[in-house]
């Protein structure tokens, strides 16, 4: 019996020490006074986390990454939306095709979208960079968007769409009056699912990424190749702290989880 | 436009891509009746209302509506109301804009529309709920909202999809009063789909019996009940026992059997007859029966017979002696009681 | 239902169209390069040239490898924290699921570059290991297939977790009490009663696991440095450094072929039990 009754609490205290330690390492490293990156840190500073707002190419690649989160998002969205409610709504004639072909960035791996996206579109018609980044992001956001979008017309009984419309409704506006307010929570959750998703995605962007122009994890990677300050750790944690900000207010207002 | 036809459908067919579900449906109507479509799962009943709603297109035939022709009007313009099996009410608004969301449409506005509003759930007893929303009511108050929400919009027609099939026997009697009593205040014309016979009987001025995309039979509760014409009916409104006639006689696996008394006028040419088990006499008559079942239901007692001619089914009052299993018994099937049929299928 | 097919595939159409222009049809080529003789026509020489390279072959055999070893280490982990995790009270499962999912939100590359610090040459492990006397000089952890298991396990134990969690609850409350009385010791508890009704959830679990190993980037390229190369790392070499797009479309075929593969053996399983489910 006692044998058990300590088997859960070490288990869960090693498991979450295991997942969530690192974390608190980076964190704690971040308000260190010291040159290089260490742990324990050395005296208590703020002048790494002060350091990174300071680095030009990280304002730079952040903005990138913020754009493409935004904008990526919002475009898979707007494709999205409309390919979820033809998928749950109507008798689509070679559905399984389409929600194979918008779901599939989601199983072949980044690096070879990025790859391919470089090869066959940016170099023959001569794509700019942050398009063609742009359109990766779209197309990696898409799969989530249809998910998590069909999910939640799904849970929505389609019956009131023909209320609204017996009522007097055009099917377009009964798609904005009963449809959307009822989705709003789900389409919330795609975008937040979508952007954090973008945000850190790093394989897609590698071979996309030119000059001047990248996104702010490859940017990262690049920087700590060459500086082993603890700057990198204070922009994780801050870039930590935001996402779990993000998802804990999307929690707490949408219920997120249910959706993802 | 004659009074006998407020609402008609003209060879009407329909079809889901190549399935056809309703062919070449004729139906007239009458202002202000009460009409149920009766019939079980895939009969085309619940087809035929969406077509009527305007919310599946017409293959081909007419839908004609208070002298117009609206087959071709789409859903949101006809005037034609339905109350949801679901209710289908709007999970984002109140009680209060539920009802009020079709008459917003309309244009109107401020006092008029108020009035309105509030008039409408008054009449069905929900005027303290206006601020709740849809998942805080009970299935019974939800369905209300959903009458009230179509009523409002005072349509011409009111087409309600198995409106008693999701409340509990205490409900249904509730609501069964309730629509009556709108449908009586108000004089509209009501369509109800049902596959539950007692529900139909109870509450429709007249039965529309549907079979595979076909009417089957049209008449008063009294005559589906009491003179269903075809085998299809006799055994959808209860009765279990069911035979084919040939020149009179009853065609059965043992051969063609005399009944006793005589067939009612016009009956010796049906095509077969059908006996309730209650119109079934234990204890005399010309038939030889072995007691293979019995059920107690309170005030009768129901037996299952062998024959010589198949299994049947009667019902006598409790208080007559009891029979046990295995035991011989004689019976008659009264030809005078039967139900005739003109069609066995 | 809505009947007219114009409106939907109106509707569907312009996803599908991107999806297939901006993903689909490029990567579809891309595949292809693998197989196109120089003089034209199909050839597989590329991919026996590919296999018939030692260096190659350890990177492919080192994926699968640490695919498989990060796949069973977290199924046992993955099971001793589910279990521990559904017998919590209900507040406090929730509060630590949140906990378990919640490097899910955090970058990949933030969580990897933590390792650094953790496995490196005065990282707190070789602090420790020296101070404990256990090893004299520091140990080269970093920069190895150690430290790119210990990375991927972190970065994906948690999926593995969840599947098992929403496993475990969707059992039959009765289960275990049932074989306990009935006699089962608790390993027989697990191995006859628990595992195959969990079967799906390992299997859901294992599949993300497995093919998130096998296509991980950011961890092999941080934690393993330009030597101990996976698939992903060597393909990214080949293009970046060798501009060889040939030996990439090899790689990158050989990623989706295991990743699908993968993905199928979890649909076959899954729709297995439910053939089983359905004569009840």
């Amino acid at each position: 019996m006692t044998a058990r009754s300590l088997f859960i609490p070490i288990t869960l205290l090693l498991v979450i020490a295991f997942l969530i330690g690192p974390f608190l390492i980076i964190v704690a490293a971040s308000f260190s006074a010291g040159e290089t990156l260490a742990f324990p840190p050395q005296g208590f500073s703020l002048r790494w986390i002060a350091k990174v707002f300071t680095v030009e190419s990280f304002r730079a690649s952040f903005g990138m990454s913020l754009f493409l989160a935004i904008g990526g998002t919002a475009a898979a969205l707007v494709l999205g939306i409309p390919a979820s409610y033809a998928l749950s709504r109507y008798k689509l004639p070679g559905a399984e095709i389409v929600r194979t072909v918008v779901s599939a960035p989601i199983i072949v791996p980044g690096i070879i979208v990025g790859l391919a996206l470089l090869r066959y579109i940016v170099v023959p018609f001569q794509v700019g960079i942050t398009l063609a980044l742009f359109l990766a992001h779209t197309a990696l956001v898409l799969p989530y968007a249809v998910r998590v979008v069909s999910a939640s017309l799904d849970n929505l009984r389609s019956d009131i769409e023909e209320a609204a419309v017996l009522l007097g409704s055009s099917r377009l506006g009964a798609f904005f009056r009963v449809v959307m307010p009822n989705i709003r929570g789900g389409i919330m959750s795609a975008f937040i699912l979508g952007f954090v998703t973008s945000f850190n995605q790093v394989p897609v962007s590698l071979f996309l990424s030119g000059p001047g122009v990248r996104t702010l994890p490859v940017d990262m990677i690049a920087y700590m190749e060459i500086v082993f300050d603890p700057s990198v750790a204070a922009l994780s944690s801050l870039l930590a702290f935001l996402s779990i900000g993000i998802v804990f207010i999307a929690e707490r207002f949408l219920g997120f989880s249910r959706y993802v | 436009m004659s009074d006998a036809s407020y609402l008609s459908l003209e060879k009407l067919t329909l079809a889901y891509g190549d399935s056809v579900a309703v062919a070449n449906l004729d139906l007239n109507i009458r202002k202000g009746e009460l009409i149920a479509l009766l019939g079980p799962s895939g009969c085309g009943k619940t087809t035929t209302m969406r077509a009527i709603a305007g919310l599946l297109p017409v293959k081909s035939g007419h839908v004609r509506l208070d002298g117009a022709d609206i087959t071709r009007v789409p859903a949101n313009k006809r005037a034609v109301g339905l109350m949801f099996q679901s209710y289908a009410l709007f999970p984002h608004l109140s009680v209060y804009e539920n009802v009020g969301f079709g008459l917003k449409l309309k244009g109107m506005r401020g006092t008029e529309l108020d009035t309105k509003v509030k008039s409408g759930l008054k009449s069905v007893g929900l005027s303290d709920f206006a601020n709740r929303k849809p998942a805080e009511l009970s299935g019974g108050q939800q369905q209300r909202v959903a009458l009230a929400r179509s009523m409002v919009m005072e349509p011409k027609v009111l087409l309600l999809d198995e409106p008693l099939s999701n409340l509990d026997a205490r409900l249904r009697l509730e609501m069964r009063t309730e629509l009556q009593r709108v449908q009586k205040e108000t004089g509209v014309t009501m369509i109800f789909v049902t596959h539950d016979q007692a529900e139909a009987l109870a509450l429709a001025d007249r039965i529309v019996v549907m079979k595979s995309g076909k009417i089957e039979q049209i008449g008063s509760p009294e005559d589906i009940y009491n003179r269903p014409t075809s085998s299809f009916v006799a055994d959808f409104v209860g009765f279990e026992n069911i035979f084919p006639l040939e020149n009179g006689k009853m065609k059965t696996s043992a051969g063609l059997i005399d009944l006793s008394g005589h067939l009612s006028s016009g009956a010796p040419s049906a095509a077969g007859l059908a006996w309730r088990p209650r119109m079934v006499t234990l204890g005399t008559g010309p038939f030889q029966g072995t007691v293979r079942g019995t059920s107690f239901a309170g005030d009768s007692r129901e037996y299952l017979l062998d024959s010589a001619f198949g299994p049947i089914k009667a019902e006598v009052e409790a208080s007559r002696p009891t029979h046990a299993l295995g035991d011989a018994l004689v019976f008659d099937l009264p030809a005078e009681k039967a139900a005739p049929l003109s069609r066995f299928v | 239902m809505f009947q007219n097919r114009a409106e939907a595939l109106a509707l569907a159409l312009p996803a599908a169209i991107f999806a297939a222009t901006v993903f689909l049809v490029p990567v579809v080529i891309l595949l292809s390069d693998g197989f196109r003789a120089p003089a034209g026509g199909w050839t597989i020489s590329a991919y026996t040239d590919f296999f018939s390279n030692p260096l190659n072959q350890a990177v492919f055999l080192r994926t699968l490898r640490l695919g498989a070893l990060v796949t069973i280490a977290s199924a046992v982990i993955g099971y001793a924290a589910a279990f521990a995790i559904v017998s919590l009270e209900p507040g406090a499962k929730g509060k630590v699921t949140g906990l378990v999912v919640l490097p899910l939100m955090i970058s990949p590359v933030a969580r990897t570059y933590a390792w650094i610090v953790i496995l490196g040459r005065t990282g707190i492990v070789n602090q420790a290991f020296q101070a404990l006397g256990i090893t004299e000089a520091p140990l080269r952890i970093l920069f190895s297939e150690t430290a790119i298991f210990i990375g991927l396990l972190q970065l994906f134990l948690p999926l593995m977790i969840i599947s098992l969690i929403s496993a475990l609850e969707n059992m039959p409350k009765d289960a275990i009490p049932a074989a306990r009385v009935l006699g089962a010791n608790w390993f027989q508890v697990f191995w006859k009663v628990v595992l195959p009704l969990t079967k799906e959830g390992l299997v859901i679990g294992g599949t993300l696991v497995f093919t998130g190993s096998l296509t991980a980037y950011i961890t092999p390229a941080i934690l393993g440095g330009s030597k101990v190369l996976m698939l992903e790392t060597l393909l990214y070499q080949q293009v970046a450094v060798s501009n060889n797009f040939v030996a990439a479309s090899v790689i990158a075929f050989i990623l989706i072929v295991m990743s699908f593969a993968a993905n199928i053996l979890l649909k076959r399983v899954a729709t297995a039990r439910n053939k089983q489910r359905s004569p009840q």
